[in-house]
């Protein structure tokens, strides 16, 4: 049981990384690729059907961190307290450009929450490398310095390619000019959750030595685990609908 | 204010953000829904319009209603890890369970559903708002289950230094939570059929288009809303047995505690009548009545006033308790939070989910106002020439 949970824990953060990475590395790339705003609405386009059903795995990893490690949640989120705001500010930001961009019609408007979708998604490349930089450091020391802006760049770098490759392949020889198959996708995807899952991998026994009691794990399992097919099946489903097939359609996007 | 009141009001304002929005969730998705299984159902173009238009208020309301849902999520480890490192294995459970049971099944049937429009087969589009509106409840159901247990910890003991769980039955089926969870969803159904019932009587005093849709969603916005305010006053006393068993003293000990309370009962009273007697009876001709409709606007913020009251006399009421009876609002504070760390995150949430909020609320204004043939969500054709130009050319 232990294993199996320190394991779900582990799938959550790396699917966040491995999914949620090309969105972060769309919106970096957002002023650079979409000149036009009729460019950058494709763009926002292209990733907007997926953006939901990808940071959904972050809000699962918090409740798992909370469910499963009790012991370790406080301890990592008020150690990294000062990335944990910027990551969530940054948050915020990004998905209040996606949400509110077509909203009004105007040109500022729309171009003014374009510029927070950008500004939203280097906070989040960045906190989260620093995050990871301090977390491999062992949590001992301030959170925010030059070895931290190093796994800050690093990071960002990685969103940027993997979101490059994934626009390459949804809208193939379009906004970036090249086109990419699934399997580029999937090694880009690898990329972006390569740092977290070395980071993985070396915590692993302190994970487990901090996991929850027995009698909380079944539980979790009795709860959730009937779940997991409907939650795949789900996600799956959102790929299989919005693949680079299915892309032209002359239905505007909601974001 | 020191350390700890700014943790209290950060975790308290964006608390009651979080629930504004919360609330009308809870009562919009089950009447979208509705509404979307009429279209399926007749594939009637009118229904399709409203399905769209109240589809696309409900899903701006969602936005707000993630990201301060994010920053509480994440408060409980920044500003009281006390509480994970004493209640973790019992408190955290029902966390997990809402957020991958729940949540993550919900955002992503509900990102099928945003961008499923005109692509996904109907009868599996109309099973994602379905989804949605199930796991919004289910969601509600395990938030609650949590916050029960902060008022009476049921089915848990201590052992050494921090509580176990010995019980899962007990913890599902505490008296704090099976009173309390009707009486918010209840209120859930109540705020949105005001919301539909006001925004419908917005456009049949304007005389504009669609009258004949407003003048159906009026009604069942008045229904809705009778069926919510029946839920949410006779499960509201029923509270009454409960809190006097576990927290005797609630209402007494702390003013703004008795101040919420009596404010949210005379809210919900007054509502109460009026739905009863005279708008419900009247519902056939409500909609023909102009001068009725002004009145029906103006009433349409009451139960989300009535909302926060409800929260501040249950929240408020359990202080200087976290877990009630075991551990203090002061003692969960996180150990090395000091006032800089706070202040900063103070700034950062509060102030940049205020703002979002009423730019949020601005937005949804203005959607009712352009009303149905504005809307954006799951329109079939392009909006403007440029993205025809590019449309065509993908
Ligand atoms: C009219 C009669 C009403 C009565 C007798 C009533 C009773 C109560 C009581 C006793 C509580 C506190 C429970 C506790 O401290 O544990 C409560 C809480 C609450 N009330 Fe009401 N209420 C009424 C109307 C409303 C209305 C109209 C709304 C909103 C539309 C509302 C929303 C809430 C909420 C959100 C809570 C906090 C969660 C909960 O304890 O259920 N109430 N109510």
């Amino acid at each position: 049981m232990d294993i199996l949970w320190t394991g779900v824990f582990a799938l959550l953060l790396i699917g966040y990384f491995a999914l949620e990475g090309s969105g972060i590395g769309v919106g970096m790339l957002l002023p650079a690729l979409g000149g036009t705003q009729p460019d950058r609405d494709r763009v926002v386009a292209a990733m907007a059907p997926f953006v939901l059903a990808n940071e959904v795995w972050l809000v699962a990893v918090a409740g798992v961190l909370f469910g499963v490690f009790p012991s370790i949640e406080g301890e990592v989120l008020s150690g990294l307290y000062p990335l944990v705001v910027t990551l969530l500010v940054s948050w915020i930001l990004r998905d209040a450009g996606l949400w509110f961009r077509r909203r009004l019609d105007g040109h500022a408007w729309r171009a003014g929450w374009d510029w927070m979708i950008c500004l939203g998604s280097y906070g989040l490349a960045l906190s989260w490398g620093m995050a990871l930089v301090a977390m491999a450091g062992g949590l001992s020391g301030s959170p925010i310095g030059l070895p931290g802006l190093g796994g800050g760049l690093v990071v960002a770098a990685a969103f940027a390619f993997h979101g490059w490759t994934f626009l390459s392949w949804r809208l193939p020889g379009q906004v970036t000019g090249a086109s990419r198959a699934g399997g580029a996708l999937l090694a880009s995807a690898g990329v972006a959750a390569l740092p977290v899952a070395v980071l993985l991998a070396a915590l692993a026994p302190w994970l487990l030595e901090h996991i929850a009691p027995s009698g909380t794990l079944n539980v979790l399992s009795v709860m959730i685990l009937p779940f997991a097919p409907l939650m795949l099946g789900a996600q799956v489903w959102v790929w299989r609908t919005f693949g680079p097939r299915r892309a032209a359609d002359r239905v505007p996007s909601f974001f | 204010m020191d350390v700890l009141d700014l943790a209290r009001t950060q975790f308290a304002v964006t608390g009651s953000l979080h629930f504004l929005f919360v609330v009308l969730t809870l009562g919009l998705a089950p009447l979208v829904a509705i509404m979307h299984t009429r279209h399926a159902m007749t594939g009637k173009p009118a229904h399709e319009r409203m399905t769209r238009f109240w589809g696309q208020i409900y899903v701006i309301n969602y936005a707000l209603g993630i990201v301060t849902g994010l920053v509480m999520e994440f408060q409980f480890g920044m500003s009281w890890s006390g509480l994970s490192h004493y209640a973790g294995d019992v408190f955290g459970a029902p966390l997990a369970i809402e957020t991958l049971g729940a949540f993550f099944l919900e955002s992503t049937f509900l990102g099928l559903w945003i961008f499923g429009w005109h692509r996904l087969p109907r009868w599996l589009h109309l099973a994602c708002i379905w989804l949605v509106t199930l796991t919004a409840y289910a969601s509600a159901f395990w938030i609650m289950v949590a916050n029960s247990f902060l008022q009476n910890p049921a089915g848990a003991v201590e052992r050494g230094d921090h509580l176990v769980l010995t019980d899962f039955g007990a913890l599902v089926t505490n008296p704090m939570l099976t009173m309390a969870l009707p009486h918010v969803l209840g209120a859930g159904l109540w705020t949105g059929g005001f919301v539909v019932m006001g925004a419908s009587a917005y456009h049949l005093f304007r005389r504009t288009a669609d009258r004949e849709s407003f003048t159906g969603s009026l009604r069942l916005g008045v229904v809705a809303a009778f069926a919510g305010s029946l839920v949410t006053v006779g499960f509201g006393y029923a509270q009454f047995g409960p809190v006097s068993l576990f927290q005797p003293d609630k209402f007494n000990g702390t003013p703004l505690a008795g101040i919420g309370l009596g404010f949210m009962i005379l809210i919900g009273q007054l509502l109460q009548v009026l739905i009863m007697f005279v708008l419900l009876p009247t519902v056939y001709w409500l909609p023909r009545w102009r001068w009725a409709h002004p009145i029906l606007m103006l009433i349409t913020p009451l139960p989300f006033l009535a909302a926060i009251f409800g929260w501040l006399a249950r929240e408020v009421g359990r202080q200087p308790w976290l877990v009630h009876g075991r551990l203090t609002v002061a003692d969960a504070m996180s150990p090395g939070l000091t006032k800089g760390m706070i202040t900063l995150s103070f700034v950062g949430f509060v102030g940049v989910l205020g703002l979002l909020a009423v730019v949020d609320y601005l937005l949804i204004v203005r959607t009712v106002r352009r009303g149905p043939a504005a809307v954006t969500l799951g329109a079939d054709g392009p909006a403007d020439s440029t993205e025809r130009a590019h449309a065509l050319s993908l």
